[in-house]
């Protein structure tokens, strides 16, 4: 990265932090947003057990969605890849939503976020059961993605065979994401899964780059494309995982947020790694507080907002470099 | 000394490279040349160990397989023929990607790998293109750049597959005299190419391939002889002379 990169990079973790900060100082309650951070009518017990939780995972999963989407576009060298593409989160979802099926879903219960990095793990699993042993690029990414509908399809197996209408709406809304009504312990469940998976991710940095001038030159300069592929999927397996295991299916955040940063920071995918996790949690907090501040009414989930504001704004991003290019346009 | 022994390559059950046994030495620049699939890419691709094979490949006695992945790329330089660059990153940062087997991960960019960059970009006549996104250059322009790239790794042993294919008769007389230079200053430079004229020139030694075959290896005027040439390439070829060198023109498709 140059110098300049390093600026922008710092200046971009200084914003992911404010919008902590932000997180941290904004609460919503029946009658709507709650601003501040002192005050009498705010326990301190409000902080630790509600906001603080909710910054924390902001920034945790907005970081990893952001990181991991920037190592899948490197590896598959094509800005459609979004760090759902391989399977891990749906699986996560499918592993969560049994749990509400089979009605181990209680209140700040660990069982739907454990199920949801079981489900996580599982679907890594059976991905190097199907893959790993002739580990080429297509194989890989078609087993993913052949996985990933399956996951998708047993999740509406599941809805389909809901034991009520209700339980059907809950699995609903859970698979919409949300940092909602998080506690610590949730921090702390997903923490050992996303350290190795971001470890996994950097370690695969310079076979990314490698990777840019197709796979038999990566292999070539030493960075053996096989290691660089399952250390990507593996790293995003273990982190999105979890990711989707507390927070349901936020989407939008990893395939917007290195496209959005490729002009700051060039297109050479290890350059993208860092900025992509401290934009990708920046924007996921900032989402998560305009939720907070919305009039009264039901709180939108966060993977709604994302989606909503994302959509537009990717469509924007990737059409106007094309309408730049039209000549006398 | 690079070493080949018995190497043979095999797709299922079309054997690209029958076994073949080669020596080639460090300074010479030597031109692989033969009919399309006559395995040439895949002899480049063995030695390179980008390919599984048969056989032995050894470099001053060691070898290759024995040497970790980062030594390995250290000691072979490949280029491809394929001129993919999956990214519009600027030419200088992909000639700079050359380094990555000298350096360790998390390490930036030394002074040595900053002049073995810029030394590299000499070479294929490219530093005015350093700033330009690679995607904004033309064919010619792109493969002198990856060249470059090929250059940098300032590797012993130099593969390059149809290094001038595409470039303009300027580049492609400057980029085989910087190839041959680089081989003169000690290296082992091994080009696939399909101008017999430029083999004869630049090369001191040529093998010839067809069928995944050595039908022919030794100096130019050995080797690309009329009546080689009719019978491996299938063309009756114009041979003449200019200042002392070998020109070969290939000029009439013979009967099959």
């Amino acid at each position: 990265m140059t110098t300049r990169g390093v600026g922008r990079c710092a200046a971009l973790a200084v914003l992911a932090a404010a919008a902590a900060a932000a997180s941290l100082a904004v609460g919503r309650s029946s009658g709507g947003a709650v601003l501040g951070l002192g005050g009498p009518d705010l326990a301190p017990a409000i902080l630790a057990e509600i906001r603080l939780p909710r910054a924390l995972l902001g920034l945790l999963v907005g970081g990893t969605l952001g990181l991991c989407g920037a190592a899948l576009q490197g590896l598959l060298r094509n800005p459609l890849a979004e760090p759902g593409l391989l399977g891990a989160s749906s699986g996560a979802a499918f592993g969560a939503v049994l749990v509400f099926y089979f009605g181990l879903a209680g209140p700040q219960s660990l069982a739907l976020p454990a199920g949801g990095v079981a489900g996580a793990l599982a679907a890594l699993a059976a991905l190097y059961a199907l893959a790993g042993r002739r580990g080429d690029f297509l194989t890989v990414i078609l087993a993913g993605i052949a996985l990933n509908a399956l996951a998708a399809a047993l999740t509406s197996l599941a809805l389909n065979f809901a034991p009520s209408p209700y339980a059907a709406l809950e699995i609903l809304f859970w698979m919409l994401g949300s940092l909602a009504d998080r506690s610590l312990a949730h921090v702390w469940l997903v923490l050992p899964l996303m350290v190795p998976g971001w470890i996994m991710l950097a370690a695969a940095a310079r076979g990314l780059d490698a990777l840019t001038l197709g796979n038999e030159t990566a292999a070539s300069l030493g960075l053996d494309p096989r290691r660089t592929l399952w250390l990507v999927v593996g790293g995003t397996a273990l982190a999105v995982g979890a990711a989707v295991a507390v927070t349901g299916v936020v989407g939008f955040v990893g395939l917007v947020v290195p496209h959005l940063l490729r002009p700051l920071f060039g297109f050479r995918p290890s350059g993208l790694l860092l900025p992509s996790f401290f934009a990708g949690a920046l924007l996921t907090l900032v989402a998560d507080v305009a939720i907070r501040l919305m009039p009264p009414g039901p709180e939108l989930k966060l993977g709604v907002v994302t989606a909503l504001l994302g959509a537009p704004f990717f469509l924007h991003l990737v059409m106007r470099p094309r309408a730049a290019a039209l000549p006398g346009d | 000394m690079l070493t080949l022994e018995d190497v043979r390559v095999r797709y299922g059950a079309h054997e690209a490279v029958r076994p073949c046994s080669l020596d080639l030495a460090v300074g010479e620049t030597v031109a692989l040349v033969g009919p399309n699939g006559a395995g040439k890419s895949s002899l480049l691709k063995a030695i390179a160990g980008l390919l599984a094979f048969e056989g032995r490949v050894a470099f001053r006695g060691r070898p290759l397989a024995e040497l970790d992945a980062r030594a390995r790329a250290r000691t072979v330089a490949y280029l491809p023929q394929a001129r993919t660059v999956h990214w519009p990153i600027a030419a200088r940062e992909v000639v700079a990607l050359g380094r990555l087997p000298h350096r360790a991960a998390g390490q930036r960019e030394s002074e040595a790998d900053a002049a073995a960059v810029e030394w590299a970009m000499r070479q294929t006549d490219v530093p005015a293109l350093a700033a330009r996104p690679v995607d904004r250059l033309s064919g010619g322009e792109r493969a002198r750049v990856l060249l470059a790239r090929a250059l940098a790794v300032q590797a012993p042993v130099l593969l390059a597959d149809e290094p001038v294919a595409s470039l303009d008769p300027y580049h492609q007389l400057t980029i085989m005299a910087a190839l041959a230079d680089y081989a003169r200053r000690g290296a082992l430079v091994v080009a696939v190419l399909h101008d017999l004229s430029l083999a004869a020139r630049f090369c001191g030694r040529v093998i010839l391939m067809q069928d995944g075959r050595v039908v022919g290896d030794g100096a130019p005027a050995e080797v690309l002889r009329a009546e080689a040439l009719e019978r491996h390439y299938g063309v009756e070829p114009y041979i003449g002379s200019h200042e002392g060198q070998r020109v070969i023109v290939p000029w009439r498709p013979l009967a099959k």
